[in-house]
C-alpha cells in the first residue's frame, strides 16, 4: 500500500507584495492530508485558508517551502503539466460558484471531462449520474442565470467531482447560500466522502461545516494554531 | 473539437458587440470584393483597348523596323508567314504603315496611314466594332477612310467630309489623293486617336505604290490561356528572321501599370483593413478583458494555456468566417450586377482620356475573378489573425489565481 500522503506542505510561506509592503499570508506552514479525509481549514478572515487551498490547488506558488501532491513537487512542473494536474487530480469548488455563463448546467459539469477528451456519450452518462447525485438532473439544461445560488453551487460540486479527482478543494462552499441549502450541500459532500471516498479539504469559518469535519486545521495569522482530529 | 464547441458558445455572447465587429468586417470585405472586381474590370477594359483594339497580343516586324520605322523594311513573304502562323494555331492579320499629311479646309495634321486587311483584322482585333460615328471600312468603298477621334477634331472632319492625303510613296513619287471620311473611331489609344488614318490594304498599296509585303503582322493566340512568354518564344522560334514582340514588350509602361495594380489593390486592402483591424482588436480586447476571471476559472479547472489561446483564435476566426460569408453574399451579387450594368463616368471623364497612351472606357464594368474575391478574404483573415494575437497571448499567459480575482 502506498503511504505517501495525498498532500504535503513543507514549511510553506507565501508572501505577497502590496506596493512597498510585504504581507505574509502564510508563514512556515506544514501539513499532510491523507486520502479519504474530510478536513477543514478554519480560522478568521485573513488567517491564510484560501491561500493554502490555492497553493495545494497549484493556482499559486509558495515563496518558500514545497507543496507536493501525490508525492510530486508542484514547483517542478511547467504550466501545461500544472494544467493537466488540475484537470485530472484536483476538483475545485469556488465560493462564488464560477460557472461558465454560456454553458448549461450539464455542460458546466462536463467541462473537465470534455478537457479530458472523454467521448460525448460516456461523458453525458457520467455527468447525468453525478447531477442526479447532487439533485440537479432535472435542471441539467438550464444556464447558470436560470439557477439559484444553491443550485449553482450543486452544479459546481458536480463539476468538481465528476472527473473523480484525488482531492476536492472547496473554498467557503456555503458562504453564499442559505442555511437549508448549506446543510444540503454539506450532506451531499459528506455522502460523497463516505460512499465514494472522495477527499475533501474545505476552507471555512462556518460553524456548520466545522461541525461535520473529521479534522479541523485551525489557522491564525497564516500559521498553524491547532490540528484537531475528531473521531 | 472542444475548443470549437466553446468558441461557438461564446460567439453569440455579447451579441451587439459581436455583430458590430462582424458587420464592420463584412462591410469592409464586401467593399473590397467590389473594389477588386471593379479594378479587375478597369484593367480588363484597358487591356482590351490596348491589345484587342490596336496592339494585338503579338506584333511581327521586319528586322530594324521598330527602331526605325521605314516603308521599305517590310515582311516580304507575308503570305508564307501568315500560312505558318495559321498552321501553328495563331490568328494573324497583316498591316501596312506609312506616314503622311492630311488636310481638310485650312487645317492639316500629320497622320499614320494604315492599310488594313478587312477579313483578317476582324479576327485579331475588334477595331471594326469600335466605330463611334459612321461605318467601318468596306472593300467596295476604296475612297472611304476611317480616322481617329482627335484627328477628326483637329481637322474638323465629320462623316462624309473630304480629306486630302499627301505622302511620299515607295517609288519616291508624291502620293496625293482625296478621300472621304467613312467613319470616326471611338477612343483607342493616343496614337490612333491623334493620327490614325485607316484604309483598306488595297487602297494603301495603290496610294503608296507598295505592290507586295507588309510592315507589320498582328497576332493573337487561339488559346488565350497559353502563357504569353511561352507563346512569344514559340513565335520567335517559328519566325527567326523577324522581330517578334508581345504586347507587354511593346507597351512596357502599360505592363508595369498592370503589375502595379496588384500592389495598389494590396495597399487599398491594407488601408481599409487597418481600420477594421483596430475595431476588431478593440472588440477582441474588450471580449478578452471582461472574461479574465472566467479564463482564470477555466485554467483552474485544467484548460491549458495554448488551449485557451486556440479557443480565442478560433472564436475570432469564427467571427471572420461569418463576416466572410456575409461579405460574399453581398459583395459578389453587387459585383455581378455591375458586371452587366456598368458605372458610367462619361459625365466626369473626357471621352478620349488615356492612361499610358491607352484609352480607357468611361463605363466601368466589374470583372469577378478568383483574385478579386479570394484576396480580400485572405487579407481579412490575416488582419484579424494579427489583431487577435495580442489578446489571445495575454489570455494564454494569465496566471489562474490572478485571473480569477481580476477586477
Amino acid at each position: 500500500m502506498n503511504n505517501t500522503p495525498l498532500v504535503q506542505l513543507e514549511n510553506v510561506s507565501r508572501i505577497y507584495q502590496q506596493g512597498k509592503l510585504q504581507v505574509a499570508a502564510v508563514t512556515d506552514f506544514s501539513l499532510e492530508v491523507q486520502c479519504g479525509e474530510f478536513s477543514v481549514l478554519c480560522g478568521p478572515s485573513g488567517s491564510g485558508k484560501t491561500t493554502i487551498l490555492n497553493l495545494i490547488g497549484a493556482l499559486d506558488e509558495p515563496s518558500q517551502g514545497r507543496v507536493l501532491l501525490e508525492g510530486r513537487d508542484l514547483a517542478q512542473l511547467g504550466r501545461s503539466d500544472l494544467a493537466r494536474l488540475r484537470r485530472d487530480r484536483i476538483g475545485f469548488v469556488f465560493q462564488s460558484y464560477n460557472l461558465n455563463p454560456v454553458l448549461t448546467a450539464c455542460e458546466n459539469a462536463e467541462f473537465v471531462l470534455a478537457l479530458q477528451n472523454i467521448p460525448h456519450a460516456q461523458r453525458r452518462q457520467r455527468v447525468m449520474a453525478v447531477l442526479a447525485e447532487v439533485g440537479m438532473a432535472e435542471l441539467a439544461e438550464r444556464r447558470p442565470d436560470e439557477l439559484s445560488g444553491g443550485q449553482q453551487q450543486r452544479v459546481a460540486i458536480a463539476r468538481a467531482i465528476v472527473s473523480r479527482p484525488a482531492i476536492v478543494l472547496a473554498d467557503e462552499p456555503t458562504a453564499n447560500v442559505d442555511s437549508a441549502t448549506a446543510a444540503a450541500i454539506l450532506e451531499l459532500m459528506e455522502r460523497l466522502n463516505h460512499e465514494q471516498g472522495v477527499t475533501f479539504l474545505f476552507s471555512t469559518h462556518d460553524q456548520r461545516v466545522m461541525d461535520r469535519a473529521h479534522r479541523l486545521i485551525h489557522l491564525r495569522d497564516g500559521r498553524l494554531e491547532r490540528d484537531e482530529v475528531r473521531g | 473539437m472542444q475548443i470549437v464547441f466553446f468558441a461557438l458558445r461564446n460567439f453569440n455572447r455579447a451579441r451587439t458587440r459581436t455583430w458590430i465587429t462582424v458587420g464592420a468586417m463584412a462591410f469592409a470585405c464586401a467593399i473590397m470584393i467590389f473594389y477588386a472586381s471593379l479594378l479587375e474590370g478597369w484593367l480588363a477594359g484597358m487591356e482590351k483597348n490596348a491589345v484587342g483594339m490596336d496592339l494585338g497580343e503579338f506584333q511581327i516586324h521586319g528586322r530594324g523596323y521598330r527602331a526605325d520605322p521605314d516603308l521599305y523594311k517590310i515582311i516580304t513573304e507575308e503570305g508564307g508567314v501568315l500560312a505558318q502562323l495559321d498552321r501553328q494555331g495563331f490568328v494573324a492579320a497583316p498591316r501596312l504603315h506609312a506616314s503622311g499629311l492630311a488636310a481638310a479646309g485650312n487645317a492639316s495634321s500629320g497622320i499614320e496611314l494604315r492599310g488594313v486587311d478587312l477579313v483578317r483584322e476582324g479576327l485579331v482585333t475588334a477595331l471594326n466594332q469600335h466605330v463611334w460615328q459612321g461605318q467601318w471600312l468596306a472593300e467596295n468603298d476604296q475612297a472611304g477612310v476611317v480616322v481617329g477621334r482627335k484627328l477628326a477634331r483637329i481637322l474638323g472632319l465629320a462623316v462624309g467630309d473630304e480629306v486630302v492625303v499627301v505622302a511620299q510613296a515607295a517609288d519616291g513619287s508624291t502620293a496625293n489623293e482625296l478621300f472621304r471620311v467613312r467613319g470616326i473611331l471611338k477612343s483607342v489609344s493616343e496614337g490612333v486617336d491623334r493620327s490614325g488614318f485607316l484604309m483598306t490594304a488595297a487602297t494603301f498599296r495603290r496610294l503608296m505604290i507598295v505592290p507586295q509585303g507588309v510592315q507589320q503582322i498582328v497576332v493573337k493566340r487561339q488559346v488565350p490561356s497559353e502563357n504569353l512568354d511561352q507563346a512569344t518564344s514559340r513565335l520567335s522560334r517559328l519566325l527567326p528572321n523577324y522581330e517578334v514582340r508581345n504586347w507587354r514588350q511593346l507597351q512596357p509602361v502599360l505592363a508595369r501599370l498592370f503589375e502595379m495594380s496588384d500592389i495598389s489593390l494590396v495597399i487599398m486592402l491594407l488601408i481599409t483593413y487597418a481600420a477594421v483591424g483596430i475595431l476588431t482588436l478593440n472588440a477582441l480586447l474588450m471580449s478578452v478583458f471582461e472574461r479574465i476571471p472566467e479564463f482564470g476559472v477555466m485554467k483552474a479547472l485544467g484548460f491549458s494555456p495554448w488551449g485557451l489561446f486556440a479557443m480565442i483564435v478560433v472564436e475570432s476566426m469564427l467571427q471572420v468566417t461569418v463576416a466572410v460569408v456575409l461579405a460574399v453574399a453581398v459583395g459578389l451579387p453587387l459585383s455581378f450586377y455591375f458586371s452587366h450594368h456598368p458605372i458610367d463616368f462619361s459625365g466626369f471623364v473626357q471621352s478620349s482620356s488615356t492612361i499610358a497612351g491607352i484609352a480607357f472606357d468611361p463605363k466601368w464594368y466589374c470583372v469577378v475573378t478568383v483574385n478579386s474575391v479570394v484576396l480580400p478574404i485572405l487579407f481579412l483573415y490575416l488582419v484579424a489573425g494579427l489583431a487577435i494575437l495580442y489578446p489571445a497571448l495575454k489570455a494564454a499567459m494569465l496566471k489562474p489565481l490572478a485571473a480569477i480575482y481580476h477586477r
